[in-house]
């Protein structure tokens, strides 16, 4: 079947995109400030609904920071039962150095094994009396690339460390680092799941207040579509209302995200028994607000969607 | 212009609202429905511009099967159909010139052209001087006038008007039916609902009558002395 026919009569010009894209857009900001009382709630739900999801962020992102600084802690130990000569030293951290994952190589001679144990006996040195200072072995500490600090990579790095000849035991704290690198995927998944839970009840929220608003103008939409409106023509300024919105009220959630938490630094001190400025507490990076803000403009945009599916029908 | 086919529509099982209707309007007409509450006439405007869909049957508009229509083609169909509703769907929010230029903005007029058609059409219906005024601030027949300038500005191919004289006074009546009338010579094929009989023998004009979904009599009648 063709379309029917325009009835647009020759002595109008109608629109070109740009107008009815600024059009569109007078639309929406009119509707905004005519329905003031809605707008504010509506950017207020987006605004708490994203600030929830910036302090949740925040948090994972400190907890993953936290957890890189403990797997720093996963370290290779390969000893000798003899001290190496210099020469020899140098040709075996080298080649220990072209394995892959290798971050750093550090050798520990039999005496410095000594004083960290030493140092570790605190209070109780007298325990190491007359003890000969080659007593324990020397050895070679292996630190991996952040990329090999997985259970199976570590696995993989020992059995390509055992093959080079001249290194005896290897230590790297197997069952440790089995339950380390099994809380740390815990957190993960558990982090993913909150997060596409809270995600998907902002959505819920944001949309069904978007909703409101279009219902408070249920009989505009009506009369639109009985003059001959397309669904695109009304859909339109509903779409960048919610745009706007998401704008506006990510824009607020990062203000306030950014104020809470240089507030929250420079009170803590006062109640806190450690100084979270000196604590490794890091703030969420630039890519991470961009997205906020990007993801308050489609929530808005995605909530209007989803509200206007149910209304805007012939 | 207009064609029903055996058109049915049932909203209730048992209860057809239409049963059966066979009706042709020729362009250019000028017909009158009548028939008590719920004989079916709302329905069959409704039909016209597509807020219905048949049961059986199908509806032609302007040489278009409405019935196969899909959701994107109905508001261009619409676009050739000015509808007076009963209710008359002001927008109370909105002043005069609003409410009459949405049915342009629709059409992407640009905003000079639409000032000039809309001052034009108020003028044309007496109530020019009501351009900013809010609906609910403005008697009955005012509120008509404005409803029919909405339905009017666009030059319509088609005008359908739902009980449009319900509840205004002998006067009021007259003049608004003068102005569909004004639109018929132009052109326009216009369909009014009504039971109102003062107005169904305002002149000579075809009337069809409905009863419990079905027509029973059409015919033309000769105005009353």
């Amino acid at each position: 079947m063709s379309r029917p026919r325009h009835n647009l009569r020759p002595h109008a010009s109608t629109m070109g995109h740009w107008s009815r894209f600024c059009y569109f857009a007078g639309k929406a900001w009119a509707n905004l400030i005519g329905n003031k009382l809605v707008t504010i709630l509506t950017v207020f739900t987006i605004t708490l609904a994203l600030l929830i999801i910036s302090l949740f962020l925040l948090f994972y992102v400190n907890l993953e920071g936290t957890v890189e600084q403990w797997s720093r802690k996963v370290v290779v130990t390969a000893y000798f039962d003899n001290e190496l000569s210099p020469q020899e030293l140098g040709a075996l951290k080298n080649r220990i150095a072209a394995l892959p994952g290798t971050e750093s190589v550090k050798y520990i001679a039999k005496d410095e094994a000594l004083k960290r144990f030493r140092s570790r006996l605190k209070g109780q040195e007298a325990l190491l009396e007359g003890v000969a200072p080659d007593v324990l072995p020397a050895s070679i500490e292996i630190s991996l690339k952040k990329q090999f600090r997985s259970v199976d990579s570590v696995t993989g790095f020992v059995v390509g460390l055992k093959r080079i000849q001249g290194i005896g035991e290897v230590q790297y704290g197997e069952e440790w680092v089995r339950k380390f690198f099994t809380f740390f995927q815990f957190l993960r998944v558990l982090g993913i799941l909150i997060g596409s839970f809270l995600i998907l009840a902002v959505l819920f929220i944001v949309s069904n207040t978007i909703k409101l608003t279009i219902l408070a103008r249920k009989e505009e939409l009506e009369i639109l579509s009985l003059v001959g409106a397309t669904p695109f023509f009304i859909k339109a300024p509903f779409l960048i209302e919610g745009m706007l919105q998401g704008a506006v009220g990510s824009l607020l959630a990062v203000i306030l995200l950014v104020g809470g938490y240089y507030t929250f630094l420079a009170q803590a001190v006062n109640f806190l028994s450690f100084n979270p400025a000196e604590s490794g507490l890091i703030f969420l990076p630039t890519e991470y607000i961009v997205a906020l803000l990007l993801g308050g403009i489609m929530l808005g945009l995605i909530g209007s969607l989803a509200s206007l599916k149910k209304f805007a029908t012939t | 212009m207009i064609e029903l086919h055996n058109v049915t529509v049932t909203y209730q099982k048992d209860a057809p609202a239409l049963n059966g209707i066979n009706l042709k309007i020729p362009k250019g007409d000028f017909v009158f429905l009548t028939g008590a509450s719920g004989a079916g006439k709302s329905t069959l405007l409704r039909l016209i511009y597509a807020a219905v869909t048949p049961t059986r049957g199908h509806v032609v508009v302007d040489g278009q099967n409405v019935t196969r229509m899909t959701r994107h083609q109905i508001p261009f169909l619409r676009r050739n159909i000015g509808v007076v509703f009963q209710d008359f769907k002001l927008l109370q929010s909105r002043s005069v010139y609003d409410n009459v230029a949405i049915t342009l903005e629709v059409l992407g007029w640009e905003k000079k052209d639409i000032g000039k058609k809309v001052y034009h059409i108020l003028k044309q219906l007496g109530i020019e001087h009501k351009l900013d005024a809010s609906p609910q601030r403005l008697s009955g027949g005012e509120q008509q006038r404005v409803a029919l300038a909405r339905a009017l500005v666009n030059e319509p191919r088609i005008l359908l008007a739902d009980e449009p004289t319900g509840n205004l006074d002998d006067h009021n009546k007259d003049q608004i039916l003068r102005i569909f009338k004004e639109a018929n010579i132009r052109g326009t094929t216009v369909v009014i609902a009504s039971h109102d009989k003062r107005v169904v023998h305002y002149s000579h004009n075809r009337i069809v009558h409905l009863d419990k979904g079905s027509i029973k009599e059409a015919h033309d009648v000769t105005p009353q002395a």
